[in-house]
């Protein structure tokens, strides 16, 4: 795919506008379209089962979950406790582990250190009746410390909640692999249980406290967090690392639910959420519907609009405009293997409108420059010439600006690692917690990218075709070019 | 990178308008902004969304009838606080939708969420009641992305005044970039007025609405500047009144034009949104469509007309201070 790109770059950056000729046109317009139909079928290249895109189309989009619909949660610790970085960091990989056990893969997840907050956004798939986003949400933010204790004694909070108090013979972390079976117990019967394989300071902790205590009346309790599980009498020293929970199973589920908690390992601090929000997929799935008519419609217009205010070069400015677009969806898709995809936003298809009209703005600048020329008197040739050159400045002036806001953006609400972030997080929002705001970050993101294209499309690939058509005969009317008959 | 030698002067062939003996009409129309907006505020009231203020808004689909008010006290029993519930018809037309929502000092936590949420469950089994939207934000994160938004802004005017500054620094940079985020000001009062007047409210859309309005003003004004600063090549002689008039005169089929193409996509949304009932998104197009709308005032009369201005005072100020 790479080669694709230096390949194209190679034969743009190989095109004099000086040396346009005839055939020039019909290359540009080639690579055009190949461009804008890669760009949205993509390409996968099927090996035996396994599909590898080799380019991104429009279905490897990741859409935000304001448009396809999801949860977005800000956790943050409880009741003022101050965090450390390695606990927030802790906190962030285990909450990373409980999404991937629930299956959801493409979550993002982000630890801001200046504001002690953990963002998590996962999408909720259309058509899923049977995920409950706020029993997800609930399961993430559980400490879930798994404790093994010496007697079963608590005290009790201010809430009735109980507190364990007996000495703790292992933790979670103690435990290299938990899975739910169903085995015999002592009297032969299947019985639904959590089977814990210790690592090695467990099997010799555990193993130390189940001698001292076999044959006596007190047991080792089992508790996740405040709620014990069970409490069993201890029979026999267990030496060889193996520890089971049973007694409390309705269902394999039910131990299984255990056993990856317990996989999943324990947060290092208590935390609650402080923002939580989730939007239906059928929601954001008809707004995406609509924005995506009312902008084919606008473009169909913009196209119409275009050609009949400026001939040849408005039929250009289409073909620009389609490249301009193509360029803006192979950003977000992921199109170019060097470039981080994004995530596309509501306000990313803002940012998308913005970039597309200043490149409607940029052919208009320079079709009125061409009429001007051409009533000046001024041949075909350098007319066009003039042209382009006069109206690069004020292109060039607009653009930056936009590049200025888009990168002030990016900077703002970015992923705490990114580029622009670490500028402008350190410096200007020193302040402000490293939010990463996906969705005005999206905005900023697709602005810059169809800037970019603006200057490849509309400016460069544009001229390119105009002044390459106007070396055709039957294209050396003046009228065509918006210019008076002489 | 333009050269210009052999071009004679191309102002000539459109007609010259005079925009800087419109004075007195952009004082008025800036004075109407600023009545309309003040009026608007006091007799809409902003309403902010709780994404900035904080608080909480719980949305459920339910089939069957429900009654507002057991829906009230059975949620107000739960959270121990005082809550709006709104009932209304759901986008999907086989269902119904649900919204409670009460603004509280410090967030629900998704436990009180979950209690909630069953308790409903409990006590209205009948009417078969299933999340669907759900915003919590405790107030301090609100107004944190509020005020990071504000200083955005304000750090990316900054940057562009100094960049348009240095680029225009032939024709007096400095009160030419104060001038545009002039400008930049204005359009973005109108949308501003726009929103609180059709009664959206402050959300993420308007933050993407200024966004926009920032980028496509700031533009619109450079265009401009951009054709005063070849004028100023062409016509060294001439008086900045002169290069002003002329600069908008010329520039002036433009701005309609690329207008047109833009409010009619503000436009095209618009009309597709209202028909297909998605109006979350009526409090991004619309507001946006009136700032562009102001844009085209904005870039031709405020910006150019206020600097010509500003600029004569500059040099009649020099000269005065010559003479002494």
């Amino acid at each position: 795919m790479n080669i694709i790109v230096s390949v194209t770059l190679f034969l743009l950056g190989g095109m004099n506008v000086k040396k346009a000729k005839k055939s020039t046109f019909f290359i540009v317009l080639v690579l055009i379209l190949l461009f804008a139909a890669s760009s949205v079928f993509g390409l996968d290249y099927q090996f035996g089962d396994n599909a590898t895109s080799l380019i991104n189309g429009v279905d490897d989009i990741r859409l935000g979950i304001d448009i396809q619909g999801g949860v977005d949660v800000t956790f943050g610790p409880a009741e003022d406790i101050d965090a450390t970085k390695d606990q927030l960091n802790a906190a962030t990989a285990t909450i990373k582990t409980r999404l991937v056990t629930k299956g959801i893969n493409d979550s993002e997840v982000y630890s801001d250190l200046k504001s002690s907050r953990i963002i998590v956004r996962f999408p909720w798939q259309a058509g899923e009746t049977d995920f409950d986003p706020e029993t997800a949400v609930k399961e993430l933010g559980e400490t879930c410390e798994l404790t093994f204790r010496k007697g079963s004694d608590y005290d009790t909070d201010e809430n009735g909640d109980p507190i364990p108090t007996g000495d703790i013979v292992i933790t979670g972390s103690d435990v290299s692999l938990a899975e739910a079976k169903s085995l015999p117990n002592d009297n032969g019967e299947y019985e639904i249980m959590v089977k814990l394989t210790l690592n090695d300071s467990g099997k010799s902790a555990f193993s130390a406290a189940t001698s001292e205590l076999k044959g006596t009346s007190t047991p080792i309790s089992i508790w996740m967090d405040n709620i014990m599980i069970s409490a069993p009498s201890v029979n026999d020293a267990i030496t060889n690392g193996v520890a089971f929970i049973s007694g409390s199973f309705t269902s394999l589920e039910d131990a299984q639910d255990l056993a990856d908690k317990i996989n999943s390992g324990a947060l290092p601090l208590k935390i609650e959420t402080k923002s939580f929000k989730t939007i239906s997929p059928t929601m954001g799935e008809g707004s995406l519907n609509a924005i995506l008519l009312a902008g084919a419609i606008a473009l169909a217009a913009i196209a119409v609009y275009m050609i009949f205010l400026y001939k040849l070069p408005g039929f250009v400015a289409v073909i620009a405009l389609i490249g301009q677009i193509a360029g803006s969806i192979a950003a977000v898709s992921g199109w170019f293997g060097f470039m981080d995809s994004s995530t596309l936003t509501i306000p990313g298809i803002a940012g998308i409108i913005l970039a597309v009209g200043m490149g409607v703005d940029a052919n208009i600048i320079t079709g009125e420059r061409i009429k001007e020329e051409l009533r000046s008197g001024k041949s075909l040739d350098s007319g066009i010439k003039n042209a382009y050159q006069k109206a690069f400045s004020a292109i060039l002036d607009g653009n930056i600006t936009n590049v200025i806001v888009a990168i002030v953006l990016m900077g703002a609400f970015g992923v705490p690692t990114s580029l622009f972030s670490r500028m402008l997080n350190s410096t200007i929002f020193r302040m402000f917690g490293a939010t990463a705001e996906g969705v005005v970050y999206s905005f900023g993101f697709t602005l810059l990218a169809g800037v970019v294209f603006n200057f490849i499309m509309g400016v460069f690939a544009a001229r390119l075709m105009v002044t390459s058509l106007s070396k055709f005969k039957c294209f050396k009317n003046r009228k065509l070019f918006g210019g008076d008959v002489k | 990178m333009s050269k210009n030698t052999a071009s004679n002067n191309t102002a000539s062939a459109a007609k010259i308008y005079d925009f800087c003996s419109k004075k007195t009409m952009i004082l008025i129309i800036t004075a109407a902004i600023i009545v309309v907006t003040l009026l608007g505020c006091i007799i809409r009231g902003i309403n902010i969304n709780i994404e900035f203020k904080g608080g909480t808004i719980i949305s459920y689909q339910y089939t069957g009838d429900i009654d507002d008010n057991e829906v009230k006290s059975a949620a107000e029993s739960v959270i121990s606080d005082t809550v709006n519930v709104r009932t209304g018809e759901s986008l999907n037309s086989d269902a119904k939708e649900l919204t409670i929502s009460f603004t509280s000092k410090s967030g629900l936590t998704v436990e009180k969420q979950t209690e909630l949420s069953a308790a409903l469950q409990e006590k209205f089994p009948d009417n078969a009641l299933s999340l669907y939207d759900s915003n919590d934000v405790n107030p301090t994160t609100g107004t944190e992305f509020f005020m990071k938004c504000i200083v955005a802004v304000i750090f990316a005017a900054i940057l562009i005044i100094l960049y348009i500054a240095v680029r225009f620094r032939k024709i007096g940079g400095w009160t030419a970039g104060l001038c545009s985020v002039l400008a930049l000001f204005n359009d973005l009062v109108v949308a501003f007025a726009a929103t609180v007047i059709f009664g959206f409210e402050f959300s993420s859309n308007t933050v993407a609405v200024i966004l926009t309005i920032l980028g496509y003003s700031i533009n619109n004004t450079i265009v401009i500047y951009d054709r005063i600063r070849e004028n100023k090549k062409l016509m060294p002689k001439a008086s900045i009144t002169e290069l002003v008039n002329a600069g908008c005169s010329q520039s002036l089929t433009r701005s309609i034009r690329t207008s047109i193409t833009t409010i009619g996509a503000m436009l095209s949304i618009t009309i597709v949104v209202l028909i297909s009932g998605y109006d979350s998104l009526l409090g991004f197009s619309v507001p946006l469509m009136f700032g562009l709308i102001s844009g085209v005032y904005s870039s031709i009369f405020v910006a150019p007309v206020t600097w010509a201005a500003w600029e004569k005072k500059r040099s009649a100020g020099k000269k005065s201070g010559k003479k002494k």
